[in-house]
């Protein structure tokens, strides 16, 4: 599974992206690993308390968790997840 | 008189008349100013039948009410015309510094009609107006024209002017201002050329005056506060600029990859904001009492791209960046310095660059048409070579000058411009993002993103979300979009302070300025009312139905790759309840009762 960072999630990360060998079962189980990774300001960018912090932007092979099944959505090896902080432009 | 100045500066290049009128207060009331006032003004002294390239099309600066105060991120104006690409009103909005020094020198409007004899700039300090020769300036860059025309007038002076492109009337010309800031879309810079007029220097020495100061600071206050702790408005516009959309839209499957053959460009992190931060961003920037700063001041060291500026915003870094299979940000910089110094709208020609690449794929056109040129996509050099081309007008530019649908339709291959009535499509493959494709192809302006932004929605998470890949719901957001983005426009307010505050903070902060109340829901009408005088034009103009329409291949060719494959626009499903919702006819002509509700008949 490819974990790939943006925007100023990538600075807390500081770095683009990670492959993992074992996918999470769950979008909640990898924030989770990966708060405990790259540390506070990487976890209170993903959680709010227990919940999803609402200015946070995941997708997983391009769909929106907002779609899916949030925190709860289950995680396969072949998937790619993307995380953004709100961003914007035109 | 609060708000608005009370005068309009009128300006005969023909004549060689200046002369000045009242501001008509009640239908400023009605239509604000900008987008909203010019486009009226437009309606009533345009006829519909006017060639825009001729001296009896006007070309209308305008800014807002909110414009010139400390309203935060509230400085715009609009250049109004007949647009040279496509016949609509070519509203085209821009920041900088021009609109709120206009209005210090104490002008609502300024209207510009006729054509001069020879070329000409104007030199607007407070009520001293002056026509003058600029044979001097003519040929020069933009950055050139700005210096030379402070010379010779005051070194503060707020500029805005034509490069070589308005010259040569490219109907996909803009207009710039302080050197980096574009009126860029539906060629208003070639109206400009057309009339022989350069530059417009204004200086202005006056106040916007404020009908209730302690309740516009206190609504000013908290529109700041609601924009600085916004994580777009108060961080991430500033840290990334626009050019973070890049990767967003990419890996949701919508970046319009080689003139929409695809959704997905493997390669696009390359060409996004945090890749312009890391490499060639100097600073952020704003525009006139701006408190976001997405602009980028640029430098490319590289000596092959070697340059500095400003940009490229999102649109830019796609049009030449994806668009045209190119990951080289050096590369797509170095063009978005050229379309500013030369005054070219970086949508439009990017997406042409990539039309005459996928053109010359497919053998329609060769080596021969392309001044010996290989214009596959991918060749980064060829792209800045193209660039460089059509903003000179030099060999095949002069084509590429034209736009995507006269290129493409010159070719016998009208389908391959991504255009909504022959305005270039931007950045958000509609495929991907089904609302959007709606407001492409209801656009009164043709492909447009900023009038009916509902990426805002559907991708980016902005207060609320919708699935983009659905169609329900889509003709009720788009039409809040597009209504709001007109009051909104005709304000003077940025679209990015939507990132922090919505229409309440607008409607509040422009009744203390005005002194005439207005509700959130007469703010919302005063934008309806100006979609529908813009759609009453277009009527005027003979697009119909058909026209509210996207490109074939959005329709019938599915996104071959990334995580959009096989998706397509589905416009069918939005489009009738879209009129309907508007008030509209099945033909998309508004009713008789629409238009009394909203006091156009």
């Amino acid at each position: 599974m490819t974990v790939k960072y943006f925007a100023t999630i990538r600075t807390y990360t500081g770095e683009s992206e990670r492959r993992f060998d074992d996918a999470p079962a769950t979008l909640r189980e990898l924030l989770a690993a990966l708060a405990a990774r790259y540390g506070n300001l990487f976890r209170n960018a993903a959680f709010a308390g227990d919940a999803l912090n609402p200015e946070i932007i995941i997708l997983v092979n391009g769909r929106n968790v907002l779609y899916l099944r949030g925190l709860d959505t289950p995680l396969a090896q072949e998937d790619e997840v993307s995380i953004f902080p709100m961003v914007a432009g035109g | 008189m609060f708000g608005w100045t009370g005068t309009t500066l009128r300006v005969d290049l023909t004549k060689g008349t200046i002369t000045r009128e009242a501001t008509d207060l009640e239908l400023a009331h009605d239509y604000l100013g900008a987008r909203g006032m010019g486009g009226k003004i437009m309606i009533d002294e345009v006829a519909p039948d006017t060639d825009a390239l001729s001296p009896a099309n006007k070309l209308i600066f305008s800014p807002g009410p909110l414009t010139g105060t400390f309203a935060p991120s509230a400085g715009r104006f609009e250049v109004v015309t007949k647009a040279p690409l496509n016949n609509v009103i070519a509203g085209s909005n821009s920041g900088g510094a021009f609109g709120p020094e206009l209005k210090y020198a104490g002008y609502d409007a300024l209207i510009i009609e006729g054509k001069a004899a020879k070329p000409v700039y104007l030199w607007i300090k407070n009520d001293e107006v002056e026509i003058r020769d600029a044979s001097a300036v003519w040929g020069h860059t933009t950055p050139d024209t700005t210096d030379l025309v402070r010379a010779e007038t005051d070194e503060d002076a707020k500029v805005a002017c034509i490069g070589p492109a308005g010259e040569h009337l490219s109907p996909i010309a803009n207009i710039m201002n302080e050197m980096h800031r574009a009126a860029g879309r539906s060629g208003v810079g070639a109206v400009m050329g057309s009339k022989n007029l350069k530059a417009i220097a204004v200086f202005g020495t006056g106040a916007v005056t404020v009908a209730d100061p302690d309740r516009f600071k206190a609504a000013v206050m908290k529109a700041r506060k609601l924009i600085q702790a916004h994580p777009v408005g108060g961080t991430g516009l500033k840290a990334y600029g626009t050019d973070v959309l890049v990767n967003i839209l990419n890996q949701t499957g919508a970046l319009p990859t080689r003139n929409y053959q695809d959704g997905y460009f493997p390669t696009a992190d390359k060409t996004g904001g945090e890749s312009l931060a890391a490499k060639q961003l100097v600073r952020p920037k704003g525009c006139f009492s701006c408190i976001i700063s997405c602009g980028r001041v640029t430098k490319v060291d590289n000596p092959a791209y070697a340059g500095y500026g400003e940009g490229p915003e999102y649109e830019s870094a796609w049009a030449f960046g994806a668009d045209c299979g190119i990951d080289d940000l050096d590369a797509i910089t170095k063009a978005n310095f050229l379309c500013n110094e030369h005054g070219i709208d970086t949508i439009s020609l990017g997406s042409t660059i990539a039309c005459a690449m996928e053109l010359f794929e497919l053998g329609v056109i060769t080596a021969k048409d392309t001044d010996g040129v290989q214009l596959t996509f991918g060749n980064v050099p060829a792209m800045v070579e193209m660039t460089r081309k059509a903003c000179t007008g030099e060999g095949f530019g002069a084509k590429l000058a034209q736009g995507s649908y006269r290129l493409a339709e010159s070719y016998g291959h009208p389908e391959l411009s991504m255009t909504c009535k022959k305005q270039e499509t931007p950045a958000y493959d509609p495929r991907g993002v089904q609302g959007i494709g709606l407001n492409y192809a209801t656009n009164n302006r043709g492909g447009d993103h900023v009038r009916g932004y509902t990426i805002a929605i559907e991708v980016l998470q902005n207060g609320a979300v919708m699935d983009p890949r659905v169609t329900e719901g889509k003709a009720d957001l788009d039409i809040t979009f597009q209504n709001l983005t007109g009051a909104l426009d005709s304000a003077g307010a940025c679209l990015f302070s939507t990132f922090g505050i919505g229409a309440g903070e607008l409607a509040e902060m422009l009744s203390a300025v005005t002194g005439v109340e207005y509700s959130v829901d007469e703010f919302m009408k005063i934008g309806e009312r100006i979609w529908n005088q813009e759609r009453l034009w277009n009527l005027k103009q003979g697009y119909t139905t058909d026209d509210d329409a996207l490109p074939k291949r959005l329709l019938t060719e599915p996104i071959k790759t990334g995580p959009a494959k096989g998706e397509v626009n589905h416009l069918d499903k939005m489009l009738p309840e879209y009129y309907q919702l508007r008030g509209w006819d099945e033909k998309g002509v508004p009713t008789k009762a629409k238009l009394k509700e909203l006091s156009l008949a």
